[in-house]
C-alpha cells in the first residue's frame, strides 16, 4: 500500500517557478506519473498509459471521482485553473490533451491559498 | 410485535423542537445562511443550515462542559423532547438506545487531530479526545439522560439515522425490548464541509432538490429521536401512539462509494419490500419523504426508483424532500426525516421541497412546491440512501391499536458457519485462528505485511484504503470457508471500527489548514466516514444485504457480532458477516487507544488486525447444506458494570467448556469470577495477537473453531471495557 503522508505533489509545487514550460515529453510523463500515483493505479506504470488513449469511460476507465482528484492535483501542481462548465471533459480526455492545456495556460491564477 | 411511535424530538436548523420545526417546514422557511461555525473564506461555497441558538455548555452536565460536542448537545435536547412526549423516564422504565451518526465530535476534535498528526504524542486537551470515537455520543446520552439497558451506535453514512430506527424496531420485533429511543445526530464541521465541496457536491447557490437547475446539496446539522414502543407496552401503560412503524427495507447497491446506481433498482426494490412488509400497496400510500439531496445523480435515481416501485400511483402520491430547507444532515437525516414523515401523518400536513421552482422532467413526480399543504395521510414512506450505497426505506402509517397483531415476537436460531482472522499470526480461517488460544511468542510488530496483489484484483480494489483491505481480506477467507458463494445474495455485513480512519482524517484536516480547502483531496474524503471500510469491502465482494458499521469502545468486535445477531433473528438478513478492524495508527497507538479504551496499562504491542465471523439463521444454513461450526446460544451486552448481568448468563454445558476474552486483565477475570463459568479454563487472545479494537472477533473466531474441532462443547466470550460489557455464549451442535 502506498504510504500515507504528505503527498509528493506538494514538493513539486515548490520547485521550478513555471512547470508549464517543461519539455512536452517530460510533461506528458509527469502527468502519467501523477495519474498512477494519485488515482492509486497499483500495478501500472506511467509507461502503461498511452498518451492518446481515452482516460474516462473507456480506455483507462476512470470515473467522476477520479476526475475530481486529478483536477485538484493538476491545478495545484501546475498552478492552472480548470475552467468550469463542461470544458473539463475535453481537457481531461487524454494525457495529451491535459499536457496541451497546461502548456497553453498563460494565466497563473493561484489556486488554493493554503498559507493564509 | 408491532412497533409504534410514541414520542418525537427534533433539533433542526429551522428550530429546536419537533412542532416548531414542522411549523417552519410547512411554511416553506429555508435555513441556509452564511456559515458561522468556521471560516469559509477558502471554500468553494459558503452557506449551510446551522442549528441556531445552541449552547453546548447549557446542555452538558456540569463537569462535562469542556468535553461535550455540538453533536452530543443536539442529541440530548432531541432525546429529552422525545422521552417527555412519550412520558417515559429512563430511570423508571427500561428503555434501549440506538443512535446513528457520522461526525460525532469531529467539529471539536478536528483541529486537535491536525496538530496530532504533527505531534502524535500530544494528549491535551484529553476530554476533547473522548469525543472522537463513534460511540461517544451514546455514552454521553447514557450518562446525562439514561440509564439505557442497551446502547448501540451505528454508522451507514447518510442512512445511519434510519438504520438506527430500523434496529430499534428489530429489538422490539424480537421481543428483546419494549421501548427504544432511536434516532441520529450529526454536527456540522469543517471536515465534512470541505469534503463535500471537494467532491463538487455542494450547490454554489441554493439546494434545489428535483429542480432542473439543481447542482448539489446543502449541508445541515441536527438531531432527532423517535420513541418506539411495542403494542404490548402501549396497552399496559395506556399510552397514545402517534403513528405505527409498519414496514421497512434495507439493502445495499454494491455499486460505488459515492455515486448511486443510475436506474435506482435497489431503491425501488426496497420501496416494494417496505410496502409488502407492512401489508400495503402503493394505493394505500399518500406521501413520500424523499432522500432528495439536490444532487443531479441522486434525485434522478430516486425519481426513477419511485416510478418503478409505485407504478401509476406515482401520478397521485406527493413527494417532497426536507433537504431543500434544512440541508443534508448526514447521520441525523434519516431520523429527522422519519420524524417529519410521522408528523406529516399526525398533523395531516405535507412539507414542501424548498428551493424547487422548475421541476426536472426527469424527476417526474408529484411535487409539493412553495408552501406545504394539508393532506390526509394514511401511510407514508421515508427514504434514506447512504454513501457506499446502503439504502433504507421506512413505512409509517396511522396508528390503530385495534388491528389484530400480525406477527408474534420472533427469534430465529443463529449459527456460525465460518470465520477468519487477520493478525499477528497471519490470515487464517477458523481452524488457524484457534492458535490465538495457545501459548506462544507474543506479537512484536505493529503493522501487518502483505502484498495487495496477492489478495485483490487491483483494478477493482484501488480505492480501498488499509482498513477496507484488512477487512476485505478477512471477509474473503471467512466467506470461502462458509462455502459462501450461495450465501452472497442475501448477505449483509457489519464491521466495527471504534476510531475510524484516524490518520487519514488527521492528514485530510492538516492539508486543509496548510494548503486551504480547495486542495482537499476528493478521493480521500469518502474514506473518512466510519462506514467506509465496510462499505468498500462490501462493494468489492458484491454484498447486497444491510451494510453498517458500529463502534463500542473496547468491545467493538463483540458489538458487531451482537448487532448482526439482532438483525438475523428477525430476518432482516439471512446471513451476515460480522467483525471489526483497526488499522495501525500512531495517533491511536499513542493517544486515542490508551485514553479512550482505558487500556493505558497494556504492556504489550498495540497492533492492527481484522476479524470476520459468518453468521446465518439456522434454516438458511441448513437449506444450502452448510455445516455450522457452532450454535449461538446467548448474546448480551450493556452499559455499566457486568455484575448485575452475571446471573443471567446460561450455565456452561456439560462437558468441556472454555472462556475466552480479549485480554487477561483484572476486570475481565473478576467479571468471569462472578459467573457460572468461573472455574472453566480462561484464554486470552491479546497475548498472541497484541491489542486492538477487533480482538472480540478473534475471541469469537477462536472459540467457534475450538467447538467445531471438538475441543470444547461450549464457550463464553466475555468482553469487558470501561463502563460496558458483552457476553456471547456459543454451543456445540
Amino acid at each position: 500500500m502506498p504510504r500515507r503522508g504528505v503527498a509528493p505533489v506538494l514538493a513539486c509545487a515548490n520547485l521550478a517557478p513555471d512547470r508549464r514550460l517543461m519539455d512536452k515529453a517530460a510533461l506528458s510523463h509527469e502527468i502519467r506519473e501523477i495519474i498512477v500515483r494519485e488515482l492509486k493505479l497499483e500495478g501500472k506504470t506511467p509507461a502503461d498509459i498511452d498518451e492518446q488513449a481515452p482516460l474516462f469511460g473507456e480506455g483507462l476507465g476512470l470515473d467522476s471521482l477520479d476526475a475530481l482528484q486529478l483536477a485538484m492535483v493538476i491545478e495545484e501542481t501546475y498552478q492552472v485553473k480548470i475552467p468550469d462548465g463542461g470544458e473539463e471533459r475535453r481537457i481531461f480526455a487524454s494525457v495529451a490533451s491535459i499536457a496541451d492545456f497546461i502548456a497553453r495556460s498563460r494565466v497563473a491564477t493561484s489556486v488554493g491559498q493554503g498559507r493564509s | 410485535m408491532r412497533v409504534f411511535v410514541t414520542g418525537i424530538g427534533i433539533v433542526s436548523p429551522l428550530a429546536i423542537g419537533a412542532e416548531k420545526t414542522m411549523d417552519r417546514l410547512v411554511s416553506g422557511a429555508r435555513a441556509f445562511r452564511p456559515v458561522t461555525l468556521f471560516d469559509t473564506a477558502d471554500q468553494c461555497t459558503h452557506q449551510a443550515a446551522e442549528v441556531a441558538g445552541l449552547s453546548v455548555s447549557d446542555v452538558a452536565p456540569s463537569g462535562d462542559r469542556k468535553a461535550w460536542s455540538r453533536t452530543d448537545a443536539m442529541a440530548a435536547i432531541a432525546a429529552r423532547e422525545a422521552l417527555a412526549a412519550a412520558r417515559i423516564d429512563p430511570a423508571t422504565t427500561a428503555i434501549d438506545l440506538a443512535i446513528g451518526g457520522t461526525t460525532g465530535g469531529m467539529f471539536e476534535t478536528e483541529r486537535l487531530l491536525a496538530e496530532m498528526h504533527r505531534d502524535p504524542n500530544r494528549r491535551e486537551p484529553l476530554e476533547l479526545m473522548l469525543s472522537h470515537p463513534l460511540s461517544a455520543t451514546s455514552d454521553r446520552l447514557r450518562a446525562a439522560i439514561g440509564p439505557f439497558r442497551r446502547a448501540r451506535s451505528v454508522c451507514s453514512a447518510c442512512s445511519g439515522g434510519a438504520n438506527a430506527i430500523l434496529l430499534g424496531a428489530a429489538w422490539i420485533r424480537a421481543g428483546r425490548a419494549h421501548s427504544v429511543l432511536a434516532g441520529g445526530a450529526d454536527g456540522l464541521c469543517r471536515l465534512t464541509f470541505t469534503g463535500f465541496n471537494a467532491l463538487s457536491a455542494v450547490a454554489p447557490d441554493a439546494c434545489r432538490p428535483f429542480d432542473r437547475r439543481r447542482s448539489g446539496l446543502g449541508l445541515g446539522e441536527g438531531a432527532a429521536f423517535l420513541v418506539l414502543e411495542s403494542d404490548v407496552s402501549l396497552r399496559e401503560r395506556g399510552g397514545e401512539p402517534i403513528a405505527e412503524l409498519a414496514g421497512w427495507g434495507v439493502g445495499s447497491e454494491a455499486h460505488h462509494i459515492t455515486n448511486p446506481e443510475r436506474g435506482g433498482d435497489t431503491a425501488a426494490a426496497l420501496v416494494t419490500k417496505a410496502l409488502l412488509c407492512g401489508g400495503l400497496s402503493s394505493r394505500d400510500l399518500d406521501y413520500v419523504n424523499a432522500h432528495g439531496t439536490g444532487t443531479p445523480l441522486n434525485d434522478a435515481m430516486e425519481a426513477a426508483a419511485l416510478r418503478k416501485a409505485l407504478g401509476p400511483e406515482a401520478d397521485r402520491i406527493p413527494v417532497s424532500s426536507c433537504k431543500g430547507q434544512i440541508g443534508h444532515t448526514l447521520g441525523a437525516a434519516g431520523a429527522i426525516e422519519a420524524a417529519v414523515t410521522v408528523l406529516a401523518i399526525a398533523r395531516g400536513e405535507l412539507p414542501p421541497t424548498g428551493g424547487l421552482e422548475d421541476p426536472d422532467p426527469d424527476c417526474n413526480l408529484v411535487h409539493v412546491i412553495g408552501r406545504g399543504k394539508k393532506a390526509t395521510v394514511r401511510a407514508a414512506l421515508s427514504n434514506s440512501f447512504g454513501f457506499g450505497g446502503t439504502d433504507t426505506v421506512l413505512l409509517f402509517t396511522r396508528p390503530s391499536l385495534a388491528r389484530k397483531q400480525h406477527a408474534p415476537a420472533q427469534r430465529r436460531p443463529i449459527v456460525v458457519t465460518g470465520a477468519a482472522t487477520l493478525g499477528a499470526l497471519g490470515l487464517h480461517g477458523s481452524e488457524g485462528s484457534r492458535e490465538y488460544l495457545e501459548a506462544g511468542p507474543p506479537a512484536t510488530s505493529a503493522k501487518l505485511e502483505f502484498e495487495a496483489k496477492d489478495h485483490f484484483d487491483l483494478g477493482r480494489a484501488r480505492r480501498m484504503d488499509r482498513s477496507a483491505r484488512l477487512l476485505a481480506m478477512a471477509m474473503q477467507v471467512a466467506v470461502k470457508e462458509a462455502n459462501g458463494q450461495s450465501a452472497l445474495s442475501e448477505l449483509g455485513a457489519i464491521a466495527g471500527s471504534a476510531y475510524g480512519t484516524v490518520d487519514s482524517s488527521a492528514e485530510f484536516i492538516r492539508r486543509i489548514y496548510e494548503k486551504g480547502a480547495r486542495l482537499a483531496s476528493p478521493m480521500v474524503f469518502p474514506n473518512l466516514v466510519p462506514s467506509s471500510p465496510v462499505g468498500h469491502a462490501a462493494i468489492y465482494l458484491g454484498i447486497r444485504g444491510p451494510v453498517l458499521s458500529t463502534a463500542d469502545l473496547g468491545v467493538t468486535g463483540e458489538a458487531a457480532f451482537g448487532l448482526a445477531c439482532e438483525l438475523l433473528e428477525v430476518g432482516e438478513a439471512r446471513a451476515m458477516l460480522a467483525g471489526g478492524v483497526e488499522e495501525h495508527s500512531a495517533i491511536t497507538e499513542r493517544v486515542l487507544g490508551p485514553v479512550c479504551s482505558g487500556s493505558a496499562n497494556w504492556k504489550g504491542v498495540r497492533t492492527e488486525g481484522a476479524s470476520i465471523v459468518v453468521l446465518e439463521d439456522e434454516a438458511h444454513a441448513a437449506a444450502r447444506g452448510a455445516k455450522p461450526l457452532c450454535n449461538v446460544i446467548h448474546v448480551a451486552g450493556g452499559r455499566g458494570t457486568f455484575s448485575a448481568a452475571a446471573a443471567s448468563l446460561p450455565e456452561p454445558p456439560r462437558g468441556r467448556a472454555i472462556a475466552v476474552g480479549a485480554r487477561r486483565d483484572e476486570s475481565t477475570l473478576s467479571a468471569l469470577a462472578m459467573t457460572g463459568w468461573a472455574s472453566v479454563p480462561f484464554f486470552d487472545v491479546a497475548s498472541r495477537a497484541g491489542n486492538h479494537e477487533g480482538l472480540g472477533g478473534f475471541c469469537i473466531a477462536a472459540a467457534a473453531a475450538a467447538i467445531a474441532a471438538g475441543r470444547a462443547d461450549g464457550a463464553l466470550v466475555l468482553g469487558i471495557a470501561p463502563d460496558r460489557w458483552a457476553a456471547i455464549v456459543l454451543g456445540g451442535r
